[in-house]
């Protein structure tokens, strides 16, 4: 187990996040949001802004920052604030103040007089789905809808006709916002036709290309740093302060420094939608599936963008079925936009068909472990590529044993005035990798860096990439470096998809086995100490092949004995032709115990476990970090979190004491537990990811404990009391 | 925020110039002023007046005979120092252990915690219509998210919850609190101090302009020593409530002798429930008998359209808060 | 206005309107950047501080009321030794992000001040901190060890 290398910065307040870091002369932008959802601008008065003190610059869609089109690598074609007259939600940044001091920029945001010609806006779900169209589910070639049908069948209709059991439900999760603790930030300083960023974000080098496009500087004088990342979740690929400071920096001319406050946050930048499902299974007696259906609901914005892929994130490939069908569907609404968050698809989807399962055990009368062993799949139905590595009958049987899923009763049990149930869900999230660039310079004093460009927002990345460097180098650990949060390192190492470890990992292993061909070469060569020898490299040292009464050298002896201060080589790996061999994902099987009370109907989690198959556990400790941390937002989902929209389109829980996530008091012990059984089918590593599985099914399955406790079925979450109240 | 000054009196004479708004822990007013939601021109930091202490009451401005009986609370001790105090009674210790975070706990007083504001979310977003910020503008609340609001109390103007859980013990056990101003002292039993919305919902207590709290007084605190607070709530704390209950409860021989009991998280004040101390008197200490007597706390309840579900809760969380006094228990 | 702060020992002079926090006085005034502004509304406790040995909020603290000394993350350590409660952080993993740590670190303290040591007292006692990341597990472990062994410290002085 290996402790986080910034451990010690984080724990005495060292670790310099964005807004961290001091620069001398910085002015402080604020932003200024929409009041209402939609319509067009029709003036904004800031007479009084730029009269307030300290003020100095106000800008608007009547007098713009200069921003240029950007074609976001992560996000396609960016919307840039400020720049049109449009207002397409509420909340949405429509000003930016830039003052000397943070309070003066603020209290003068405040004086801004904004009318609008407003429209009539659509806000509500519901009343959308009237105008639902066919939607592509986000980071797929997929299209909306996918039907496979058994030979002889004529539609899933038929084949649910047939099924000796059906259940067929609708399920609703709330929209959620990522919510990380640290805001959006960003401290931008433009010097010498440089710009460098100091800001929050999954992948450095990427932002540094969008603010590269935005300030039309090219892309080698911008300059992006996250040593540390205050948490991300898939809201921080792109930074709506990193663009406006950027901006406002070389339009004033000096460093600028902007953040949205916690309420800004919720609106401008981007949300999970909220989801609409509805699921019917058919079965045989014996627990057999024969049909599944799948259609879902997404909310968008009226250009579509990001459609939570629900159906595709969990029927598509759950459960082996003779009958499939799914669709995707998006309802165009005036709200802020969405984007990925932790397990997009997989999260809510699991929700929806997670509880029809456990309603299809009951109308079945089967254990609702067995029956989904039952229909364990070996790959995605309809598909020949099986699973590469699949163990999730031994993560039920591991957990149902840890658990003690053999007292659960139907109808739960009593302890005092508590109601008491038990609950379980699958979990899946697909093992991918991303394209990955990872540099690794040895040193002559003995101590090797491996680096890439990245982030690693609390997932542990730093620590893969020192065992995994220490591994491949063959080397103690505490003689790596491991460096992230820079854009001018090699390009790899994305926070996103659960793929930064075994994309960053795979091409650690690659760029230490390239500058160890390096080194060996070096040490045989004509300037070498070991020339005219057979040099062979073990234990992180080179040695005499043909001599072995020679002491070996290591790496760092080599380097000073030819004069070099380092020597270095990157590697790079993308995913390969093992995508047409195999299909493959992570596994896990959650467990969950909830305490219901009998008359004021708290739900309580007193219980929570994880089993996980995630191919091979780098860093046991901060995978465990990263799956409990996952299935307390799964706890969040069920219980907590949830956004509400006014008729207006505003956004009515929107700070974090109306907008809940789980305190401390909350939440139990949380057990995770691995089965270890490495996919070298999917890299050399052996790993795959494991920063989203953690939520998958567990809102599920908390719902599922909550029905075997009160005999209550919630289909919308989060679960309140009042869905518990039977005179409610 | 806008521009104000702020001064620190360090007499009770200074402070109540009627000029000045008080700082005491600023949990409340440093939020509403960054929020622009309160804007007063002048501040007093009163941390610096003699205004603590935790005992037997000594007669202070007392006139109602109470003198001698009671235990007084100075109005800015911390709530985290009164919780932990153990003079004062189980329902207002649970209240005040059950508010907010330690932190916040150890920075409000008792004074600003009774005078604290609503956290109906429109109250707190001055782009909104709201009564109570600025009479006559509407009530957002009505049309919109009113999940928690309150049933009890409300008007057409206004159906903010009072927020305070410390105010819903207090008014249980026939708190007083003791006033000052430029007029002189005065005395107040908790419960007339509040003002229900009416159609003057920017009027929320008796207090007169430049008047300062002094004390809180606990009558008969020993009356009070089999008491409770049962707080119910989304997450399992840090969070205000979305239905509470204080009561005391005298049980002889099975049959109840007499009962306090307020309510919290469901009226635009803390709300005291003397129909139902009145039904339960007499009544056996039985889960039947509560559930009977609960029927009368909700009488008059005018739901909105999403805060329905605090009609039952109440009732629920009363039997919930009598079974525990009455089984002796705090589960 | 001229104030004075202790800050970890060190008296600051500043000049400063009245309405500027402590945690805006601390970060944008003083350097002293280890509280972090995750809410600005005293709901998140990122910001947590001790303000004469209690744990306060610096975001709903004008720093114009301070009167006692200011006790913030950077004051618990030497360069050459870590707090017992900053290495129980780190030995059990209770941070991922890290953001909110010198809050949760500052009441962490304060609970093992007051001796807290069962598991519910300090979920309680916790809960003013909010962790996005929720390594809400680690952190309660760390709290009863960081407080065993800041016993043990005091013992052997």
């Amino acid at each position: 187990m290996t402790a986080r290398p910034d451990a010690p910065l984080k724990v005495t307040g060292r670790a310099t996040y964005a807004l961290d870091n001091v620069v001398e002369g910085a002015a402080h932008g604020y932003l200024v949001l929409s009041t209402v959802a939609r319509g067009e601008l029709a003036s904004m008065d800031v007479e009084a802004v730029r009269a307030a003190p300290g003020v100095l610059a106000v800008y608007t869609p009547f007098e713009p920052l200069p921003l240029h089109p950007v074609n976001s690598a992560l996000l396609g074609r960016m919307w840039l604030p400020l720049q049109d007259k449009d207002v397409r939600y509420h909340g949405q940044p429509i000003g930016f103040v830039v003052a000397e001091t943070f309070e003066q920029a603020r209290d003068a945001a405040a004086l801004a007089d904004v009318a609008y010609h407003e429209r009539p806006a659509a806000t509500s779900f519901s009343d959308g789905l009237t105008s639902a169209v066919d939607a592509q589910p986000a980071a797929s070639e997929a299209p909306p809808s996918l039907t496979v049908l058994a030979d002889g069948v004529a539609s899933i209709e038929d084949a649910l006709e047939a099924s000796d059991v059906t259940i067929d439900a609708t399920y609703e999760t709330a929209a959620q916002n990522h919510a990380a603790m640290e805001p959006h930030s960003a401290l931008a300083v433009w010097s010498g036709g440089e710009l460098t960023v100091y800001a929050g974000n999954q992948a450095p080098h990427l932002v540094a290309s969008d603010l590269a496009s935005a300030v039309d500087v090219p892309v080698d004088a911008v300059h992006v740093e996250n040593p540390v990342v205050g948490g991300a979740f898939g809201g921080k690929a792109t930074s709506m302060p990193a663009l406006l400071a950027s901006a406002a920096a070389v339009a004033l001319d000096r460093p600028v420094k902007a953040a949205l406050t916690r309420e800004q946050v919720f609106t401008a930048t981007a949300n999970r939608p909220a989801t609409r499902q509805r699921i019917a299974l058919g079965a045989r007696r014996d627990g057999g599936l024969v049909a599944v259906r799948h259609d879902s609901w997404s909310t968008t914005t009226r250009e579509i963008g990001f459609v939570e892929p629900t159906s595709h994130g969990t029927s598509r490939e759950w459960y082996t079925t003779e009958n499939l069908a799914i669709s995707q569907k998006a309802v165009p609404l005036d709200v802020p936009p969405a984007t990925f968050m932790r397990a997009p698809g997989e999260a809510p989807g699991s929700f929806a068909l997670e509880s029809a399962v456990d309603e299809l055990a009951e109308a079945i009368g089967m254990d609702p472990v067995a029956l989904r062993l039952r229909n364990n799949s070996t790959a995605p139905p309809g598909e020949d590529l099986q699973w590469s590595s699949k163990h999730l009958d031994e993560c039920f049987e591991i957990g149902a044993a840890r658990f003690g899923w053999a007292d659960r009763t139907p109808g739960g049990r009593r302890d005092g005035d508590w109601l008491v149930g038990m609950g379980t869900a699958t979990a899946m999230f697909p093992g991918l990798r991303f394209p990955a660039t990872v540099g690794v310079t040895l040193h002559d004093d003995g101590t090797a860096d491996v680096a890439t460009a990245g982030a690693d927002p609390g997932t542990g990345l730093l620590g893969v990439l020192r065992i995994v460097g220490a591994e491949s180098l063959d080397v103690p650990q505490d003689r790596v470096v491991p460096r992230l949060g820079d854009s001018r390192l090699p390009p790899g190492g994305l926070s996103g998809g659960s793929t930064a470890t075994a994309s960053a990992g795979s091409a650690t292993m690659v760029a230490a086995s390239t500058v160890i061909e390096q080194l060996v070469a070096l040490a045989s060569s004509e300037e070498g100490p070991l020339r005219g020898h057979d040099v062979g490299y073990a234990h992180g040292t080179v040695y005499a092949l043909d001599a072995p009464e020679r002491d070996p050298m290591t790496f760092g002896d080599v380097l000073r004995a030819t004069g070099r201060s380092t020597l270095s080589a990157t590697g790079t790996t993308a995913p390969g032709e093992e995508t047409t061999k195999h299909s493959f994902g992570s596994w896990g099987a959650q467990f969950c115990e909830v305490r219901v009370h009998r008359l004021t109907r708290e739900v309580r989690v007193s219980r929570l476990l994880g089993v996980f198959d995630a191919g091979r556990i780098i860093n046991p400790r901060t995978a465990r970090g990263q799956l409990a941390g996952g299935m307390i937002w799964g706890v969040s989902a069920a219980l907590h979190e949830g956004i509400e929209f006014d008729d207006d389109g505003r956004m009515s829980r929107r700070d974090l004491a109306d907008y809940l996530l789980p305190v401390n008091a909350d939440i139990p012990d949380v057990d995770v537990q691995f089965v270890e059984h490495p996919d070298t089918l999917l890299s050399d590593l052996g790993a795959r990811g494991l920063g989203e599985i953690g939520i998958v099914g567990v809102a599920a399955a908390v719902a599922n404990a909550v029905h075997n406790a009160t005999g209550i079925r919630v289909r919308r979450l989060p679960i309140r009391i009042e869905d518990l109240l039977e005179d409610g | 925020m806008r521009q104000f000054d702020i001064t620190a009196p360090t007499t009770i004479d200074d402070a109540v110039d009627g000029r000045h708004t008080f700082l005491a822990g600023g949990t409340t007013l440093v939020d509403l002023m960054k929020l622009d939601v309160l804007t007063p021109p002048r501040v007093a930091d009163i941390n610096a007046l003699p205004l603590r202490g935790i005992g037997a009451d000594e007669g202070g401005h007392s006139d109602n005979g109470n003198a001698g009986h009671g235990l007084r609370i100075g109005a800015l001790e911390r709530m985290s120092d009164v919780a932990e105090h153990p003079d004062v009674p189980p329902a207002v210790r649970r209240a005040l252990t059950l508010s907010a975070s330690q932190q916040l706990r150890n920075m409000a007083t008792i004074g600003g915690n009774l005078l604290q504001r609503t956290r109906c979310g429109y109250f707190r977003d001055t782009t909104m219509p709201c009564n109570k910020r600025t009479p006559g503008s509407g009530c957002s609340a009505l049309g919109g998210n009113n999940r928690g609001h309150a049933v009890l109390g409300t008007s057409d103007h206004c159906v903010a919850t009072h927020a305070s859980d410390l105010a819903v013990a207090l008014v249980a056990l026939d708190a007083e609190v003791r006033l000052v101003g430029s007029d002189g002292a005065r005395t107040t039993p908790l419960a007339d101090f509040y003002r229900t919305p009416g159609d003057t919902p920017e009027i929320e207590t008796g207090l007169r302009d430049g008047e300062l709290t002094t004390d809180v007084v606990v009558p008969h605190p020993e009356r009070a020593a089999h008491s409770t607070y049962v707080k119910v709530r989304d997450r399992q704390s840090y969070e205000f409530a979305l239905c509470s209950v204080a009561a005391s409860l005298d049980v002889r021989d099975g049959v109840v002798v007499d009962a306090r009991i307020a309510a919290g998280g469901v009226g635009t004040i803390p709300w005291r429930l003397p129909g139902v101390e009145a039904a339960l008197r007499g009544e056996p200490a039985t889960e039947s008998a509560f559930a009977a007597a609960a029927e009368v706390a909700t009488h008059g309840a005018t739901p909105l359209t999403h805060n329905g579900f605090k009609v039952p809760l109440l009732r629920r969380t009363l039997v919930r808060a009598l079974l525990e006094l009455a089984e002796g228990s705090t589960r | 206005m001229n104030i004075a702060l202790e800050i970890n020992g060190t008296t600051e002079h500043l000049d400063v309107a009245p309405g500027v926090t402590l945690l805006d006085a601390l970060r944008e005034r003083l350097g002293v950047t280890g509280p972090k502004k995750g809410c600005d509304r005293g709901q998140c406790g990122a910001c947590t501080v001790h303000i004469g040995g209690r744990t306060a909020l610096s975001c709903l603290t004008l720093a114009a009321t301070v009167t006692q000394p200011v006790t913030t993350v950077e004051g618990l350590s030497t360069p050459e030794r870590l707090h017992p409660m900053q290495r129980a952080f780190a030995e059990h993993d209770a941070l991922q992000c890290g953001f909110c740590t010198p809050g949760q670190i500052m009441s962490a303290v304060a609970a093992a001040d007051r001796g807290l040591a069962e598991p519910d007292e300090i979920r309680e006692f916790m809960s003013g901190n909010l962790c996005r990341c929720s390594a809400y597990p680690t952190i309660v472990a760390a709290v009863r060890d960081g407080a065993s062994e800041e016993g043990r410290a005091d013992a052997t002085v």
